[in-house]
């Protein structure tokens, strides 16, 4: 029950800040935004869902970010983790249940911003928006959120101070998603291996470029969205353009890219705690 | 069994040692004082204390405990109130004692811990954030005080608070050794300690410099006061300086210094003086625990013991 108590004060503490509510609402409202802005032009509200997977995909971690890269940096500059640790609470209590906070604030904007956004569409498009196809991008959202809190919590256990917490954190979103999805021209995953296959003489085939191009969080937040449009891939270009329906291979399927979103999780938790389990508190 | 043992701790940041070979005994049941000035290495005694950081050699042990093992144990045994620490700033103050509370699963009653360190009921529920370091001060001493520990650990308890804070302090730290508990609590202001310490340990540059009761400290110091004396003319200073108990005498053109080991000693000094001159005018300075302290701290301990060597080699310092 303790990590119950840390869970609990942090998460009041969250809750009671206006910069916390800021983000919170400023997501709300962008994500409400694009429903809005999108009813005049598609009669169906899982074609903006498809837009709005793109704007999650792109910026929502720079919503997490605030949220979670000061969770544990932040308790160490003011040393209110000197109250929590003076207690008899553990490295892991006190880990996990930073964590637990921190997901919770972040589970509270996506689904804010999906319950939002239904009531929306079901208000002003001319097809009702359906309640599965809304669970389902919200939970695959969900996922994506659990990948991105845990490596910004993870990055604020390991860093020993604010601004190497804030460097990590953009740093990783520059990594998994900037460089990933290859918004630099001249620096991104695909120039990397061009210059693999050039030093080491060989030839990255397609296929293994495609499993490359879904080992980040967010390639694969994109892939594991394909549930949402189910039976409708017909309907528009683009969704033909992003998803291989038919496809047998490993890397268009959807348990594979919540997969790599949860391993990220995983892997973040693992080399986080492990690190903060050792890390000096005075 | 002692509250606190330490066994050849050490604790090295890169090249400099914070502690360096500390061996310190509390005993159960004893209010410590744990004084040396800002860097002297008692923080990071405590740190390793409580589990926050490891000893680079060496152990400590609190309440029979191994730290670096059972540092839940250890923490659950005792109250703590660190140096430095921060709160929620939108949590009220209630409400981290309540958590403290919860998490210690203790049954006091939060409400009277607030009473008991004087943090006001409508203090106790506005948020942390905009507290006072006194309030602060005040919040930490109750959450120290959840669960009825075995071992206080004060980490510059004063700091911040005012004088009736302070005497409130005092006041509680007597009430919680009367209880039973043991009192370990670190200042760099010595006023406080003087006043309700059994024993103080002095740190500098990371090592135990003088460990002992404040009285002995005084008489092995032989600071047991100076008193100068304002003469006519000043005397022969022989039969002062034999004086049992005075430690130097000095003398400028009309002023006599006599510094005593022991107190009882400058009474008879005076009459010495008084019996060879006039006396214009006198002055007493006790030694307060102050100087005492300064002259370990500033490595001027050793000074008094040369001075000691050539006082007795004087023959005026021979009876």
């Amino acid at each position: 029950m303790r990590l119950a108590t840390i869970a609990r004060d942090d998460f009041t503490n969250a809750r009671r800040s206006s910069i916390v509510l800021a983000v919170i609402g400023v997501f709300t409202l962008l994500v409400a935004m694009v429903f809005a802005s999108e009813y005049g032009i598609y009669d169906e509200p899982y074609r903006t869902l498809f837009d709005v997977s793109a704007f999650v995909s792109f910026v929502f971690p720079l919503f997490l970010a605030p949220l979670a890269y000061l969770s544990i940096a932040g308790d160490r500059m003011d040393g209110t983790i000197k109250y929590v640790m003076g207690l008899p609470n553990s490295r892991a209590e006190y880990f996990f249940g930073k964590f637990a906070s921190r997901l919770s604030v972040a589970t509270a904007a996506v689904v804010l911003g999906m319950v939002v956004s239904f009531v929306i569409a079901l208000a002003t498009y001319v097809q009702a928006p359906s309640v599965e196809r809304f669970a389902v991008f919200t939970g695959v959202s969900l996922v994506y959120t659990v990948s991105f809190v845990s490596i910004f919590v993870a990055i604020s256990a390991a860093a020993s101070s604010r601004s190497r917490a804030m460097f990590g954190a953009l740093g990783a979103y520059f990594v998994f998603v900037v460089f990933w999805f290859g918004f630099f021209p001249v620096i991104n995953l695909g120039t990397i291996l061009d210059t693999v296959e050039s030093l080491l003489g060989v030839t990255v085939s397609e296929n293994t470029r495609s499993y490359v191009q879904l080992l980040s969080p967010a390639t694969a937040y994109l892939q594991s969205t394909e549930p949402v449009y189910s039976g409708v891939f017909d309907q528009y270009q683009s969704f033909q353009l992003n998803f291989q329906p038919e496809s047998d291979k490993l890397h268009d399927q959807t348990w594979f890219a919540v997969l790599v979103m949860l391993a990220w999780s995983a892997v973040s938790l693992a080399v986080g705690y492990l690190s903060f389990r050792r890390s000096e508190l005075g | 069994m002692a509250a606190i043992r330490t066994d050849d701790l050490t604790r090295r940041f890169g090249d400099v040692v914070a502690v360096d070979g500390l061996d310190l005994t509390v005993e159960e049941g004893e209010v410590f004082g744990f004084l040396g000035p800002n860097g002297a290495g008692k923080s990071t005694t405590i740190n390793v204390l409580l589990g926050f950081i490891e000893p680079s050699s060496g152990g400590a042990e609190v309440l029979g405990a191994d730290v670096t093992t059972h540092s839940r144990a250890v923490r659950e045994r005792i109250g703590l109130l660190p140096e430095g620490y921060g709160l929620y700033e939108n949590l009220t103050g209630r409400e981290h004692l309540v958590s403290a509370i919860e998490t210690k699963a203790a049954d006091d009653d939060p409400d009277e811990l607030l009473d008991r360190v004087g943090l006001e009921p409508e203090d106790a529920r506005r948020a942390a954030g905009g507290y006072s370091k006194g309030m602060q001060q005040r919040l930490g001493l109750a959450i120290a005080l959840v669960g009825e520990p075995d071992l206080l650990v004060l980490d510059e308890p004063s700091s911040g608070l005012d004088p009736k804070g302070i005497k409130l302090l005092r006041d509680i730290v007597r009430e919680e050794a009367d209880r039973g508990a043991t009192v370990f609590f670190s200042s760099h202001i010595l006023d406080q300690v003087e006043k309700v310490c059994d024993r103080v340990g002095i740190m500098a540059q990371g090592e135990l410099v003088a460990l002992d009761t404040l009285d002995e400290l005084r008489a092995e110091m032989g600071v047991g006061g100076v008193v100068e004396a304002t003469v006519d003319t000043v005397p022969d200073l022989g039969p002062v300086r034999a004086v049992d108990g005075v430690r130097d005498v000095t003398a400028t053109e009309d002023v006599v210094t006599v510094t005593c080991g022991d107190p009882a000693a400058k009474m008879p000094a005076l009459r010495r003086i008084d019996a060879a001159a006039t006396v214009e005018d006198i002055g007493i300075e006790t030694t307060s625990l102050e100087s005492l302290f300064e002259e370990y701290t500033n490595g001027e301990h050793e000074a008094v013991a040369a001075q000691e060597d050539r006082v007795a080699a004087t023959p005026g310092g021979e009876d």
